[in-house]
């Protein structure tokens, strides 16, 4: 990185970290820690829940995704508008008319102590874990650009972030996320409109798109029903609208975000303005993946994007099998942009018989190419068991620093961070404030004062903050972040919504009956997804309707046996 | 804690459920945008 992107990316990171800090200055008490005072407007209650959900990990492995394998992830969000409206029309209004801090206090309003505490323990796990996937994202980015370890880099992102979500509360998260925003709308425009510059001249915006497409990899949408795709417009619509209702609805990071409005309506309006921006934002995101996807078609990518990796290899025994592999990389390549030549012509000449034939040949030259790749990192896995050989993390991050101006490089590394901080800080907010309000002020300490509550909830965002970075540590032994961040969010939330639906919509259940409900759905939710019975996206919906049916059954049992007895 | 009655309306619309019906359409009509894309680009 040059000097100038250093200065963009110093001075945009400090800027909006001091515009936080100091908006969140002087003397607070526990609600203007935790929800802020509730005093915020629609439009950063929007911004909010848009930073909370995008993390780096948005920005990171979604090009990387569309780059290698196609654009079916945006199917994944088809499910939010509709929990965005099934929030507005439950979820807001009780916990808004019930004056709750964290969405499991109502729980034991509905049920009893047994379910809050299962909810905001299963809440807990579940944050907990995927918060240190959240911080080492931009982690990675840092240890390519300097060359070094991503523990060290892990190590210095963590700690920012934690000191200004201890110092700040919710009001230097939420102040945070609206400029953080903006300024990312602002880069990935940027950058989409850097990546058509680049691309050869008679190249253009739909040509690109053209020659992705014979390659696979514009398949935004997939209609047929297959339980083990994991990216289709039904599992994206059912299982999406489970994952998504329960994220937004139970889970704490979430909800957290739209109690700070001033109102029903405001927070509704954020929630909805979500669901209307939230599904183009992930296309254009992943259009980009796209773009950079035939930019790599006319230059020639490295054979491994992880330059970190690729430089351990290089420096090992296995150094001259690599350059064997390179020089075959190298020829495969030169063939496939001959390929992809003839394919750009017959594309302006509208030749469809010619297309149809270069597309079955470019994509065995991919293929080809793809093949060479598993050859590097079985190599890379030879000579360090322990190596990351996911690469998709690494494409788009490659591309930036690469190929884009300076400045523009700085601000969009800036983006990652920026993006990444949003939701690490949203997550430790809400990590504390469950800590607090429903384990240490529900269990351990009930009659303590205000100050001493506050007092508590900065030392358990510290100490969240400590026990994610070490998570972090551990992050990078997992393949692709983003899926697997959901994947973790699928064993999980599927139960706690189950439970929530319960207390929502079948009045007659009591706390005993959904408490042993969701006992016995997450030990069958762990079965299913250890022996990967089913896609990921559907352990939200069994989950959340095994609950159901098992709380009713079981209601049914203990009623029975009280009549007995 | 202080919260304002739920008097708010959305903007551009009547209701509430106008705003939902907007949200589905706007699904919907999304949808069908990436499906043409898709066949059209493929």
């Amino acid at each position: 990185m040059s000097g100038a992107d250093w200065g963009v990316l110093v001075f945009t990171l400090v800027a909006i970290v001091s515009y936080g800090i100091y908006k969140s200055r002087g003397a607070q008490n526990i609600e203007g820690y935790l929800l802020g005072n509730q005093s915020s407007p629609w439009y950063a209650v929007c911004l909010s829940v848009m930073a909370t959900q995008a993390s780096a990990i948005t920005f990171l492995s979604a090009p990387g995704q569309a780059f290698s394998s196609g654009m079916g992830f945006v199917q994944f969000y088809f499910g939010l508008p509709l929990a965005m409206i099934v929030l507005c029309i439950t979820f807001v209004p009780i916990f808004h008319r019930l004056k709750v801090y964290t969405a499991y206090e109502y729980l034991e309003q509905r049920f009893d102590l047994n379910t809050r505490a299962l909810t905001a323990f299963l809440f807990l796990i579940q944050r907990g874990l995927s918060t240190g996937i959240t911080i080492y994202a931009p982690s990675i980015i840092l240890s390519t650009i300097l060359d070094i370890n991503t523990t060290y880099t892990t190590l210095c992102i963590g700690s920012i972030v934690v000191a200004y979500t201890v110092y700040g509360g919710t009001k230097a998260v939420s102040y945070t996320q609206m400029l953080q925003m903006s300024i990312i709308f602002c880069g990935l425009f940027a950058a989409g409109i850097m990546v058509v510059h680049l691309l050869p001249g008679d190249i253009g915006f739909s040509k690109a798109i053209s020659i992705a497409g014979k390659m696979g990899r514009t398949n935004a949408i997939d209609f047929k029903f297959d339980w083990n795709n994991r990216y289709t417009v039904w599992s994206g619509l059912v299982g999406g609208f489970f994952l998504q209702l329960s994220y937004f609805g139970t889970d704490q990071s979430q909800v957290g975000r739209y109690l700070t409005g001033s109102s029903v309506g405001q927070s509704r309006l954020g929630l909805l303005m979500n669901g209307l921006v939230k599904i183009p934002m992930q296309f254009l995101i992943l259009l980009i993946g796209v773009l950079v996807f035939t930019f790599y078609q006319y230059n020639r990518p490295p054979v491994f994007f992880n330059s970190f990796e690729l430089n351990k290899l290089e420096k090992s025994r296995y150094n001259p099998q690599l350059n064997e592999l390179k020089k075959e990389y190298e020829h495969a390549f030169n063939a496939k942009q001959i390929e992809v030549n003839k394919l750009s012509k017959a594309l302006e000449a509208d030749n469809q018989q010619v297309i149809d034939q270069q597309r079955k040949t470019l994509q065995a030259a991919d293929e080809q190419t793809k093949k060479i790749k598993g050859k590097v990192t079985d190599l890379m896995l030879r000579n360090d068991k322990g190596a990351n050989v996911d690469d998709n993390n690494y494409v788009f991050l490659s591309f930036v620093t690469k190929y884009l101006p300076r400045g523009l490089i700085g601000l969009l590394i800036a983006i990652i961070f920026l993006a990444s901080m949003g939701s690490t800080a949203s997550a430790l907010n809400s990590l504390a404030s469950t800590s607090v309000i429903d384990i240490y002020k529900r269990l351990i300490n009930k009659e303590a004062d205000d100050e001493k509550y506050l007092k508590a909830s900065r030392w358990s965002t510290l100490i969240w903050g400590a026990v994610c970075i070490v998570m972090a540590l551990y992050a990078g032994k997992i393949g692709n972040l983003l899926e697997a961040v959901n994947i973790l969010g699928s064993y999980i939330y599927g139960t706690i919504l189950g439970v929530f639906l319960v207390a929502f919509y079948v009045k007659h259940v009591n706390g005993r009956a959904v408490f042993y409900a969701a006992l016995l759905t997450e030990a069958i939710i762990c079965v299913l997804g250890f022996n990967e019975v089913v896609a990921y996206l559907w352990l939200n919906v069994i989950g959340c309707l095994l609950v159901v049916v098992f709380a009713v059954l079981l209601q049914l049992f203990m009623k029975n046996k009280t009549a007995a007895v | 804690m202080k919260n304002k009655p739920d008097q708010d309306l959305p903007p551009f619309v009547k209701s509430w459920k106008q705003f939902y019906r907007l949200l589905i359409g706007w699904l919907v009509m999304l949808i069908l945008v990436f499906y043409i894309f898709t066949i059209y680009y493929k």
